[in-house]
Formats: structure tokens, sequence, C-alpha cells
């Protein structure tokens, strides 16, 4: 039996192995819990450090390839380690994209102005009817599943993108990457290079983070053995919550309406005495600026640069600075959907389509968390007390 | 309530978080020492044949027993719902039909749930609705993808009839004889609400980062849909089924024993004692089956029942209640693929419950992973 004071600050959070059964601090919300064992990811909640299968973040960020970035996190090999891999994991993905007309129909029936993210549920729910039938054995490998779920995903999200903007369907242009394919969905355009980079950089540092709520959600419909398209359609309706992916919508609401850092100044002190919350600040898992946040911040400055609106990245690095100065003596610190929902905006998307784009990037993870996860999965059972009333009779 | 529990506190648990307590609840009380389950302090088996689904539902949901007005527009409401969105009926022709009904139906939940209004009222009134209406839109889609499945045209429901019997005449497309009715109602009613089973689970954490409980209830659904969960009725009988009689289920239980294989239908994470659920519904399963002339069928059940209690019942596996469902809804005439179908129905009133429960000021559920290197 292991023993884990995992809520004090210092707690490292690597092993060798845990010894079942457990005992470990718990706190609100399950913080403090070991839900699961894991190769995939490494994040360090007191250093600030993340890493996807031993690499760094920083590592992944400087070069941002998402396709290598999910064959990584998936396979656990690297582009130097499986060259002929990752090209197979390439086509395999991209190749994907096509979806069945049907689905494509379901997408477009629904009315333009539906929540993204509702859209996006129906449509990969369809997409598991097309995908696997009734026969289907789903207790063996299911990772070509998993990597198809990765391009049906984002050409959905391409697909969505377009309906909402009211243009017609169209699927991407064949063998062009992933961000590619939903960067000309979304502006009905070829994209420009540091576009595609940008969107590669988002879904990269989006891809995995722990069992946040989504990735837990579906592992724990994985655990009761659901087919891999349900996993996500549980983990996508935990994603859109304002309290995680859905914070990203919330950015942009509260940002676009500010007209200079003068007004970002003044709609900070008002909304922190009145106790509202600020969407992009406060994390559970670290007590630290999150590691993300450096590298959103200067390619959310960069190419606000290049695009004529540094005024924006002004207002946003002043309601920064003053949510921090205010927020950070009490342990809240800015999170990845503050820049990262700037990001996706300068890209052309509207708020509402912040949750889904993030969804993209976090399939790889999602994928390779639950995947791995099922090898050596438990049914996830816990129990509650009951504080309630004593027997009766009707 | 559950989410307002000690801020920290040091706990010992397994694999798959069992033997955790997330937090309290006044809900239901599910002992699995003593084989006892209550709905907000009354016990489910005097509840059965005494209530009607509604007024469980209303139970486990609001905390009180219904008095006749409250029922009456409890009631009321639940009608009002009865005719799901048609673009969740028509995705139905959009997706194969070899597709796993289960998945079917999740397609037309996940397509009606793009018409639930944002954002969502939260005032008291709302605070009924948004249940009612998840309970009734699911019932009317199921109905319609069972009778899609055996390629009937569907049935339009019918105001004057209660929950239980709405569904299974939309379903089966005739009013049920009144013992078909009754057992079907007690199946729902003991199915209503199980503490935080994994659905009920991920409902929670579902609702925990905030979305709304349409999106809670689809995770829970999609947590039922596992062979490991709400699966099991289906599989246990389909075992049952394939038995000639209850020598045969001896002999092969004895063999199946012997080779160390699991049982559908058996034994369960919490209850280590008969289920109670299992002993309410079984007189049901034995009337229906004797005015069927299946007789056979329950004994078989039966026999099973004793070899397999008999061997592991000394390990705490007893009959759970995916044993004994199906031999209530194969007597009633819905077909096999459906059987998960009546438990979705009615323990979504439970996650639901829990929702409500949570909502106020629960913390977004992030447990932590404990990183292995890979040397």
């Amino acid at each position: 039996m292991s023993k884990l004071q995992t809520l004090s600050g210092a707690f490292d959070w690597r092993a060798e192995a845990i010894d079942w059964p457990v005992t470990t601090d718990v706190g609100p919300g399950l913080a403090g819990v070991v839900a699961a064992e894991t190769r995939v990811m490494w994040l360090d909640p007191s250093s600030g450090e993340l890493a996807y299968r031993g690499v760094p973040i920083d590592a992944l960020a400087s070069s941002p390839d998402f396709e290598a970035t999910a064959h990584l996190l998936i396979t656990g090999r690297g582009p130097e380690e499986d060259p002929g891999g990752l090209a197979n994991f390439r086509h395999q993905v991209r190749s994907s994209r096509l979806l069945p007309p049907d689905v494509v129909d379901l997408v477009r029936s629904l009315d333009p102005a539906t929540h993204p993210t509702r859209i996006l549920r129906a449509g990969v729910s369809a997409l598991g009817c097309h995908e696997l039938s009734v026969d289907d054995d789903l207790s063996g490998s299911r990772q070509w599943r998993e990597l198809r779920i990765v391009g049906q995903v984002a050409s959905l999200v391409g697909e969505i993108c377009r309906h909402r903007n009211g243009l017609g369907s169209r699927a991407p242009e064949e063998g062009c990457s992933l961000s590619e394919g939903v960067l000309a969905a979304l502006n009905d355009r070829r994209p420009e290079p540091d576009e595609i980079r940008a969107l590669d950089l988002l879904w990269v540092l989006y891809a995995a983070h722990g069992l946040d709520a989504p990735t837990f959600t579906s592992m724990v419909v994985a655990s009761c053995l659901a087919d891999p398209y349900y996993n996500i359609v549980a983990g996508l309706s935990a994603l859109r919550g304002p309290k995680t992916g859905g914070a990203s919508e919330s950015v942009l609401d509260q940002l676009l309406p500010l007209d200079n850092p003068g007004a970002a100044e003044a709609w900070v002190r008002k909304a922190i005495d009145s106790g509202e919350t600020i969407a992009g600040f406060g994390h559970r898992a670290y007590h630290m600026p999150d590691p993300r946040v450096v590298i959103l911040r200067k390619e959310v400055a960069a190419m606000a640069r290049s695009r004529g609106r540094s005024e924006l990245f002004e207002i946003a690095r002043t309601v920064e600075s003053a949510v921090t100065r205010e927020l950070a003596p009490k342990g809240v610190f800015i999170n990845v959907n503050f820049y990262g929902a700037l990001l996706f905006h300068l890209l052309g998307a509207k708020p509402p389509l912040a949750p889904c784009l993030i969804a993209v990037g976090r399939m790889a993870g999602m994928a390779a968390l639950v995947s791995e996860a099922l090898d050596n999965i438990r049914l996830y059972r816990p129990l509650s007390r009951y504080v309630g009333v004593g027997d009766r009779t009707p | 309530m559950i989410g307002n529990g000690p801020v920290c506190a040091e706990q010992t648990y397994g694999r798959g978080l069992a033997g955790l307590v997330v937090g309290d609840t006044a809900i239901s009380e599910v002992d699995g020492i003593r084989g006892r389950l209550l709905y907000r302090g009354y016990p489910v088996e005097q509840l059965v044949g005494r209530t009607s689904f509604e007024e469980v539902a209303y139970l486990v949901l609001f905390g009180e027993m219904p008095d006749a007005s409250r029922l009456a527009d409890w009631t009321a409401e639940l009608v009002r719902w009865r005719h799901p969105p048609e673009a969740a009926l028509d995705a139905l022709q959009r997706v194969p039909a070899r597709a796993h009904p289960l998945a079917q139906y999740r397609t037309m939940m996940t397509v009606a749930a793009c018409h639930i209004p944002e954002p969502e009222n939260t005032e008291l009134d709302a605070q009924w609705r948004r249940p009612a209406r998840i309970l009734s839109w699911t019932a009317g889609l199921a109905a319609y993808a069972i009778r899609h499945l055996q390629g009937l045209a569907p049935v339009a429901p019918r105001d004057d009839l209660g929950y239980a019997a709405n569904f299974l005449y939309q379903t089966l497309g005739e009013p049920p004889s009144e013992e078909a009715l009754e057992a079907f109602e007690a199946s729902l009613v003991v199915q209503a609400e199980h503490g935080l089973h994994a659905a009920a689970f991920a409902a929670l954490i579902v609702i925990s980062t905030g979305a709304d409980l349409g999106s809670a209830v689809l995770a829970g659904m999609g947590a039922l849909s596992g062979a490991r969960h709400g699966g099991a009725n289906q599989l246990c009988f389909e075992m049952l089924a394939r038995l000639e009689g209850p020598e045969h289920a001896r002999v092969w239980a004895l063999e199946a024993l012997a080779r160390g294989h699991r049982f559908p239908g058996f034994g369960h994470r919490v209850y280590k004692c008969p289920d109670p659920r299992v002993r309410s519904l079984e007189p049901y399963a034995e009337a229906l089956l004797a005015s069927r002339g299946q007789k056979k069928l329950w004994h078989t059940y039966l026999a099973l029942r004793e070899e397999v209690e008999g061997a592991l019942g000394a390990k705490g596996i007893y009959a759970n209640v995916d044993s004994i469902t199906g031999l209530l809804y194969h007597p009633i005439g819905l077909p096999v693929s459906a059987f998960p179908i009546p438990f979705c129905l009615a323990i979504q009133t439970g996650w639901m419950a829990h929702c409500l429960e949570y909502l106020p000021d629960g913390r977004v559920i992030e447990p932590g992973a404990v990183y292995i290197d890979p040397e």
C-alpha cells in the first residue's frame, strides 16, 4: 500500500508504480486523488513542468506539428524514432477526414446558431453509427479508431465552422494537414503559413492535460467498456462546461467588448469588486502560472502585431496584469484559455467556435490517455456517504 | 451535500476509485452489507407496487413524496414534453440500421440536445422543467428507436396514460396489459436511483464543469452503454435464453464455474449480499412468465441463480438487478436489444438528482494521475 501526501506543495506525482490500494489526501473536486497511472504525460503542479511522453512542452512548441504530437502521445514514439510510423499516421488521420454524406447532412440540418459543441457532439455520435456496427467486438484493440477519431473530429469541426459562417459544405483538400484543413474551412481561403503554425501550436498545447474533467469523463465512460465514440461524446459534453474548455468562449465574450487598456483596467476592478468570475484565470493543477501561457502570450503578441490588432493584445496584457496583481496573492493565476482563446480569435474564430477548436487538439490526448487506461482499467465506481433522512414508510 | 465535504481528508481506495467517498448525499442509501436500498429514506421494496414512477421520480429529484396537487403539476409537466424535436426523430434516417441501437438512440439524444434552449434558466420553475423534459423526451425517442429497429411505424403518445404505460404503448403499439404495466412500472421504480455508480459519477463530472443537465445525462448514458454496466441485462438474458432448461442450466453453470467463467448479471461492486431490487422484481417475473407459458425460463433462471450463488455467494457474488429485468422485458414484448433502454430511462432520474444536488457550489471534479516513468 502506498501512502501519498498529494496535496502538500512539494509533492512529486512521478512514481515507479502504484501499490494499490493507495492512501492519499482528498480535497474538494477529488483534488489529490490518484485516479490513474499514466505513461502518456507528465504534469508537475509544483514546478510547472509539462511533458508529453517525456518530451518537454517547450520542445514540442518550438516547431509545432500537431500530427507529430498526436502520434507521439498515442504511440509513445517521436518523429526521429519512427519516421515511417509517423508518415503512416499522417496518412491515416488525413484520409479519415472524408465524412459520410449522411453525417454532413445531419450537421447541416441543424440550426447554424446552435452551439458548435452541441453540433459536434451530434456529428461524432452519428459518425460512430457509421463507423461501428452492432456486431463489432469492442474488447480488442481500438487504436485504429482513435486515429480516425482525431481526423474525423478535425473534419467535423471544419464543417461546423463553415455551417456557422453560412458557407456550403466542402471537404478538406486531400493531403493537406489537419490544421490547414480546418483553417481553410474557417476562413474560406488558403491559410497563411503563420496561421498554420499558430493553430498547430494551439493544438499541441491543448492536446493533453492530465485528467482534466473532459478526459476523466471519457475515462470513466471507457471503464464501462462503452464504444469509443461514446467516450468522445461524453468527453465533449464536459469540454464545453464554462469551468473547462467553455472558458475560452467566456474569455472572448469578456475581452472583445473592451475598447482600450483604460477600459480594461476599469472593467477588471469592477469585476473583482462585484465577485464576478474572470474567465481565463485559476487552475487546479498549478500553484503557479500555467507553463503554456508564456508560449501563447508571445504567439498572440506576434500574431496581433502582424494583423494590425496590437491594441487587442495591449488590452489583454492590461487585464492580465490587473488580475494577476489582485488575485495572484490568493493563488489564482492565469491559465491556458486566456491567450489561447485570443489566438483562436486572431485566426478567425468567433467566440462560440473556440471550445470546438480546442476539442480537435484535445482528441489526441484523450485518445492516448483513454486507450492506455483501457489496458488495465477497473470500472470507476466510487462511493457517497448518506446523510439524508432516516427510514420512513410510504 | 456532495461537493461540500471536508476540505481535505485522508482516504484509502483501490483502482477504479473503489472505496473512495466522493462526498455526502441525501438522495439514496445503498447499503451493500445489509442489502438495503432507500430513496430519501424510503426502502425501495416498500415503494414497489405502491407508487408510480412519476411519484418516485419526484421523490428522488426533489426530496419528498408529492402531494396530490404537486403530483398533478409534475405529471402535467412530464406529459408536456412527450413530443421530442422532429429533428431528433429524423436523425434516425441518417444513421445505418446496423449501428448499435444504443448508438442510434445516443444520436437522437445529441440532436435533441441541440434543441434545449440556452442559456438555461436556473429559476425554480426551470429546476423541474429540465428533468421533466429529459425524462419525457428520452422515453419518446427510445420508443421511436425501438420501433424503427423492428421496421415499425412510430406511434404518437397518449396524454391519458402514465409515464410507464405511455412508453410501452408507444413502443408496442398497444396499451399494455395490467400485469405487464405493473411489472414494468416496478422495474422503473427500483432502478430510478443507485448512488454514485459509474454512470452517475460520469454525469456528476460533467455537471461539475458547469455544463447543462442534458450533457450530464449523455455522459451517464455513455457509461451505461458499456458492457460492464447497463448492457448486462441483455447479456444475462441471452445467456439464459441459450440454456435449454433448469437441468442444462445447472450442468452448464457448474462447468462454467470450474472454468472461472464470469456471469453477466451476477456480482456487484457495492452489494456483497442479495440485491434488494432482485427480490422486489422476482415475483413480477415469475407471474408474468407463468402467464405467458414460459415457466421453464423462470426455472432456468432460478437454477442458474442457485448454482452461481451457491458457489460464489460466500465470496459476496449474488444475482444483481440485471439478472432479472430481462425476464420482465421479454414477456412484455420488448426486443432483446432494447433491454438496456428502460434502465436508462429510470436511472437518469438519479443522475439528475445527483447533479442538482451537486450544482450549488460543487467544485470541478479533476483528480490527479501518477506519471510512471517508462524506464
